[in-house]
Formats: C-alpha cells, structure tokens, sequence
C-alpha cells in the first residue's frame, strides 16, 4: 500500500467490484487518498461489509455499500436513482465489475458472448450513463472503465471477453468527446494479467503465454492496478482524456 | 419565479431563443437546438427541477410543448 498524499480529499468515488480483486484493493487506496467511496458489489456478505467496516475505520472515511447484479438492469437504475434521490455527489466512478471468459470462438455459445457483453460492455454504459448524468450537473467528473491487454491485442481464447473489452475502449474514446464540454473526463486502464482470484480460474498454457509475453515476466499486482486508476481519478492526471494506459510491464 | 418562468428560462439560457419563438420550438428547429444542445437543456432542466430523466424521456423531448408533458411525469407541472 502507498502512503496517503490525500489526493481525493472531499472526492466522492463509485467504485464496482468492491469486493475482490482489483476493485478491493482500489476501494482501499482510494480511501487512504482521503475519498469517500461508495463500494459496489452483488450481495451483501458480512466480509464485504467487515472490510468496508475497517477501511472506513481506518482512514477516516466514510465508505458506504450499495447492491446490485450488473446482469440485472432494473436493479442498477434503481440502485442508481437512490443516490441520485439522496442528492449524493459523485465525483469520480471507477467501472472496474467485470466477468471474465475464455474459450476458443467455437467453443462458445452465442448465449455466452452475449452474457459477457452484458455484464462487460452494457451495463457498463448504463452506470455511465446514470453517473456522467450527475457529473453533468456538477461540470465535473473522472470515469475509470477496467478494460483489458486482449481488448486491445488479439489473444487465442479470447474473442468473448476481449471483444467487450475493445468495445469498452471504444465507448472511452468516443465519450471522452461527449463529455469534455461538462469537464468530465473518462478514461481506461487495460491491465495484462493481474494476480486476482480472477488468474487462478485461467487455464494454465494461456496464463503462461501472457506472462511470458510480458518484459517483466510477472503478473501485476492488484496495488499496482489500482495506482493507475487512483492518478486518472484524480486532478494529477487534469488533462488525461479518451486514453487507455496499458498495465502490462511491458507486453511484447 | 413559477415553474413555467424556470422552463423558459431554461429554453432562453440554453438557445437564446427570444419570447415570440419559444413556444414554437421543436428539436433542430433552430440551430442551437442540436444534439450536443439538447443535452445542455436536460442539464439545465434537471438541475432547475432537481430531477433526473430517463433516457426515453431525454429522446422523446422533441418539442417545448412535448417537455411540459414529459415533465408532469417528474412531478413538474408547467
């Protein structure tokens, strides 16, 4: 973990997939950065509340959980709504929820790839959609979307996953020119393979091909992550707009 | 200041439109009333309502006339 430089002092941040991961660990450094966070997850389970508990315990913030399954649209809208009814400010949103897939294009249902969109590309917008909304008002706002390496390179395996991933880079570029006259700015971090729960559920001959493309030979770690996310949320990164920052230590 | 004096307001702030035109103003009627302009109005019009639209109501604002309806779902009688 960094040391705090409080760079989110009196920034409210949205974060999805709070409970695991990346998103955890962002929660976490967003908070020692002084931010108040509105944790995302599907359900409500006593250790995603325990650490919501410590971490706002921790660092004097306050940090708050809200639920809903991004499979389920209604929920997200009112979900959403119940912040937007509360007047709740939301500064900065960090779309990090996402499902992982892999598998060869023959091996895949068209069911499939439509249920990876769902959760990776559409419901994705949806939230941007309901947030940027907030941003507009406020003439402020810093999106992060969690993209990917293979959203932006052609990997064996993943023509699901990767292709939602490509589609959530486009939506950034493309609504980085939307949203500047409201100075909000959107971004996307595209990770190569971090050490999540997510890389253990990888078959192993695909994991080692990722990281031995990799110059640093490693997996990132989820701090290393979620660094990136915490300099494109905040004013250090003020004229950062439409880019995908590869974390990849160096794909080939 | 009357609802229906914030709805104009809103309309004369965000196209510069005048009082003999307003009333008649439809989507890309005028040139300010474009897309990029008609997401400045629903900003403005969320903000002077303190509501938040739904995305179907945000397509279907086609018209001054048309928003006065679109409003009285959001408890916003003009």
């Amino acid at each position: 973990m960094l040391s705090s430089n409080n760079i989110l002092t009196d920034k409210t941040a949205l974060i999805t997939g709070s409970n695991r991961g990346i998103g955890k660990t962002i929660v976490e450094t967003f908070a020692l950065n002084g931010a108040s966070v509105i944790a995302c997850a599907r359900k409500e389970t006593k250790e995603h509340q325990a650490f919501l508990n410590d971490t706002s315990e921790k660092y004097g913030v306050t940090v708050r959980p809200i639920y809903f399954d991004l499979a389920n649209e209604i929920e997200i809208k009112e979900s959403l709504k119940k912040l937007i009814d509360e007047r709740c400010r939301i500064d900065i949103l960090v779309n990090n929820a996402g499902v992982a897939h892999g598998g060869f294009l023959q091996m895949t249902t068209l069911k499939t790839i439509k249920e990876v969109f769902e959760i990776n590309f559409f419901s994705q917008l949806m939230i941007i959609q309901l947030v940027s909304r907030l941003m507009m008002r406020q003439k402020c706002g810093s999106i992060v979307n969690m993209a990917s390496v293979v959203g932006m390179d052609g990997y064996p395996g993943y023509s699901a996953y990767g292709s939602s991933k490509a589609a959530l880079i486009y939506a950034t570029k493309t609504l980085a020119m939307e949203f500047a006259p409201y100075n909000i700015r959107i971004n996307a971090i595209a990770p190569g393979l971090t050490a999540t729960e997510m890389a253990t559920q990888m078959e192993k001959k695909a994991k080692e091909i990722l990281v031995g493309d990799s110059a640093m030979k490693r997996l990132a770690k989820p701090q290393e992550i979620a660094n990136v996310a915490l300099f494109l949320a905040s004013d250090l990164s003020s004229f950062i707009n439409g880019q995908v920052l590869r974390i990849d230590g160096g794909l080939k | 200041m009357t609802n229906l004096d914030k709805y104009n307001e809103v309309f004369f702030t965000n196209f510069q439109a005048n009082d003999s035109q307003i009333s008649t103003l439809t989507y890309q009627s005028i040139p300010a009333w474009d897309s990029v302009g008609h997401m400045g109005l629903i900003a403005s019009l969320e903000e002077a309502f303190d509501i938040m639209m739904d995305t179907d109501d945000i397509i279907d604002f086609s018209s001054y006339e048309k928003g006065k309806e679109i409003l009285k779902k959001y408890h916003v009688v003009i």
